[in-house]
């Protein structure tokens, strides 16, 4: 017999009890889904700021990711969201509807050129120094796709307003990789001095980014032939080819932002045929993408707002004003009415998911560069996870393409 | 409101209006485009009219008087073409077809007008459900009297022009098994079938305004009959056609009916009798359910033979018509149907076959209907 009492009990668990991972991550999901019903039924809102509304939650009590690095389990998450939901969004680009529409590319160009040349001057002019002006500026470009396809979706919205958001969402985020990639490699050349990496790595990233694209597309085009995707176990099947190439695309060192959005693009675009499979691919996606708004979410911190709150709404209004002034003058030419052009710059002011990535891929290889951007740029993507999916709702509502009223 | 006086029209001339489904081209669903559409549309000068209809997705076009087949052929043409080169600047997809095979019509919008939302409050979800395509063809009369002997003259032939026009095999995803299964939702209209039996204005006339004093109809546009007088236009106007995939079949449709029309009113091989119509929704029935193979119970003799059958034999009847009028290449059209091609209704089944995935299908309806 032992002086411990409870020695005798061994069954009985050790006190205070101590929780697992599994215990926060279920409790995030119970009370993330709870929140987001609560947004939908009470406030008629997205339920996605239910979600992001825990992670403000989480972070308020300084349990938040807040500039530091972003812990590769969570990282892993958001990429395979991420990925789910730019796959998606790929496959939803037609591009010879440029062709059909040349004022739709023009609009995406002027669009994101407008977004980094209003950035700049304006992180300029307010004392930024200028490379990392140029590093948010290029980040500012991209609408955030987690938002974009997850309303469009929630609300079940059809209609032009709709169809261009996700085509100059999908565009805008590949130029903002590209753009990203290749002012980081010209910073990595002021530091290093050697300028062939400049074009050597954005290089990489499109060529090597591209072929691990094109093997999932024609994987995918396989499976298609032989199943039927919108059968729910096909579906896994499908959703497990992505977690590869993902997987893949990690230990390669490329874009886990471009290989999933030109699978799609290019899956799309070799075939007529039309490709149809459940949304976000059914309910382990759908937690996913739960998982993803609750981290992005969870991006801020009084420091962090405290140090970047004003420069990150003065991008956020630049930003804004660029999207919304290239869309409201070129809605005539390219065949919607005004209204709709202002409800598609409006819907266009989302960032969170790929900037959060972005910003992620630049802590890890120029670590004390992005700590100076990190208040400027997760104050944007906190203040935006919230506004963003509202503003999405909102344009839909107005341009009379949200199904539910 | 009394019915309005019968307009002047030249005798035979032709009007065609035709119901279109505006898809997306990513799963080819039934999207909300008609607003767009309409504003691109309207900066094109066009022979005829595009005008809204009951739901956000759909469209009609409507030619202008034509004077036969060839004249039909062009202003569907170019009407067609101004409104696909409209379509591609917004990403969606037109097509024929009686229905659309998959979509939900619960998740169709009523298109912002008065009179649709009227009537989306008078008869519920059947007015979402009315998300059908039909074809309208309009004939032009001599004068309404004439023109009320030709409507019940043509009604004989109903089941031809259903049987020939079909393209309405599925409904919500299902094969319903029919050819058209589109009538079946105008049936669900309490004032469609038939027209009443008058064989003159005079009557019909005291017809209409007893039923305008039950309150229960205000304009000959609260009647869903198969045939109905467009008093305004001088013309009968026939409404059991499904849309069809091309242009080119609903030119030769509305020059079959032209023919026949003309055959009725020259030859006068019938007279029309209120006991044609014991065998009316029979011979319906079959035709939407069976296409050619339907049988046709003859009203005159009480003879049995299939609509195929029947189809071929007025034809020889019209021959010379067809010629008078200049709508021999539409009437071989019908005869080639009839003996070998089968009508849209085949084809979207056969296409089905093939692919097994009705996105698909669409999508080469939409191929159809652009070329």
């Amino acid at each position: 017999m032992s002086g411990d009492p409870r020695a005798d009990f061994f069954f009985l668990p050790a006190w205070p009890p101590t929780g697992n991972a599994v215990l926060w991550v279920s409790l995030t999901i119970v009370l993330a889904g709870l929140l987001g019903e609560l947004a939908f039924r009470r406030f008629r809102l997205p339920r996605v700021v239910g979600y992001a509304a825990v992670g403000t939650i989480v972070s308020a009590f300084g349990l938040g990711i807040a500039g530091t690095r972003i812990n590769p389990s969570l990282r892993l998450i958001v990429d395979l969201a991420l990925a789910l939901l730019l796959f998606e969004m790929g496959c939803r680009i037609n591009l010879r509807w440029l062709r059909t529409n040349p004022w739709l590319l023009a609009t995406s160009l002027i669009e994101s050129a407008l977004t980094f040349v209003l950035v700049l001057l304006t992180l300029s002019w307010l004392g930024v120094e200028w490379r990392l002006s140029l590093a948010a500026a290029a980040i500012a470009i991209a609408t955030s796709p987690a938002v974009v396809m997850r309303v469009a979706s929630e609300f079940n919205a059809s209609g032009q307003v709709t169809e261009r958001l996700i085509l100059l969402t999908g565009l805008n985020t590949f130029y903002a990789v590209l753009a990203s990639k290749i002012v980081f490699g010209w910073l990595h050349a002021e530091y290093s001095g050697s300028w062939t990496i400049t074009l050597a790595h954005p290089l990489y990233l499109l060529a090597g980014s591209a072929i691990v694209a094109a093997l999932l597309a024609f994987a995918v085009s396989q499976l298609a032939r032989k199943l039927d995707l919108r059968n729910e176990n096909s579906t896994l099947l499908l959703l497990g080819m992505i977690l590869l190439a993902l997987s893949v695309t990690k230990m390669a060192n490329l874009s886990t932002l471009l290989v999933p959005l030109l699978a799609g693009l290019i899956l799309r675009n070799s075939t007529e045929r039309p490709w149809i499979w459940p949304r976000h691919f059914g309910t382990a996606g759908g937690v996913l993408v739960l998982m993803l708004f609750v981290i992005t979410g969870s991006v801020w911190s009084v420091e962090a707002m405290a140090v970047g709150a004003m420069l990150g709404l003065a991008l956020i209004v630049a930003r804004g004003v660029a999207k919304l002034a290239t869309t409201v003058a070129l809605s005539g030419p390219s065949g919607i009415s005004t209204r709709q052009g202002l409800a598609l710059g409006v819907a266009m002011t989302p960032i969170s998911g790929a900037a959060l990535v972005m910003m992620a891929d630049l802590q890890q290889l120029y670590p004390e560069f992005a700590a100076g951007l990190t208040g400027v740029m997760f104050s944007a993507i906190a203040v935006l996870e919230l506004i963003g999916p509202i503003a999405v709702h909102l344009a839909l509502r107005k341009a009379r393409e949200s199904n539910i009223p | 409101m009394p019915l309005e006086a019968f307009a002047d029209s030249r005798a035979l001339t032709l009007g065609v209006e035709l119901e279109l489904q505006i898809v997306n081209t990513h799963d080819y669903d039934l999207t909300h485009a008609s607003h767009d559409l309409l504003r691109l549309v309207s900066r094109h000068k066009l022979p005829g009219e595009v005008k809204p209809e009951m739901t956000d997705s759909m469209i009609e076009l409507s030619t202008g008087i034509c004077g036969d087949y060839a004249d039909a052929l062009a202003q569907l043409g170019e009407i067609r073409d101004a409104l696909v080169e409209c379509a591609g600047k917004l990403n969606v997809g037109l097509s024929g077809g009686g229905t659309h095979p998959f979509q939900d019509w619960s998740q169709r919008r009523i298109y912002e007008a008065p009179r649709f939302h009227m009537l989306s409050e008078l008869y519920g979800y059947l007015s979402k459900q009315f998300t059908i395509f039909g074809q309208h063809v309009h004939v032009g009369c001599p004068g309404p009297d004439a023109a009320l002997v030709l409507l019940h003259g043509l009604s004989r032939f109903i089941p031809h022009f259903i049987a020939l026009s079909a393209s309405s095999p599925f409904v919500q995803g299902t094969d319903t098994g029919f050819h058209s299964a589109r009538l079946n939702s105008v049936f669900a209209f309490p004032l469609s079938g038939r027209a009443p039996f008058s064989l003159t204005w005079d009557e019909f006339s005291r017809f209409f305004d007893k039923m305008t004093r039950t309150g229960v109809v205000e304009s000959m546009k609260d009647f869903y009959w198969d045939i109905r007088p467009k008093p305004e236009f001088g013309t009968i106007e026939v409404r059991v056609l499904d849309t069809p995939l091309t242009i080119e079949k609903a030119a030769a449709l509305a020059a079959y009916i032209q023919c026949v029309a003309r055959w009725l009113s020259f030859e006068q091989p019938f007279r029309p009798a209120e006991d044609d119509y014991l065998v009316y929704t029979f011979n319906r029935f079959q035709a939407c359910r069976f296409g050619f193979d339907g049988t046709f119970v003859d009203p005159q003799t009480g003879e049995h033979r299939t609509i195929g059958d029947d189809i071929l034999q007025t034809l020889d009847a019209i021959e010379h018509h067809s010629i008078e009028l200049g709508a021999d290449e539409g009437c071989r059209q019908i005869r080639d149907d009839v003996k070998a091609r089968g009508n849209d209704a085949t084809w979207i089944r056969q296409t089905y076959a093939d692919e097994h995935l009705l996105a698909e299908v669409v999508r080469q309806q939409c191929l159809r209907w652009s070329r």
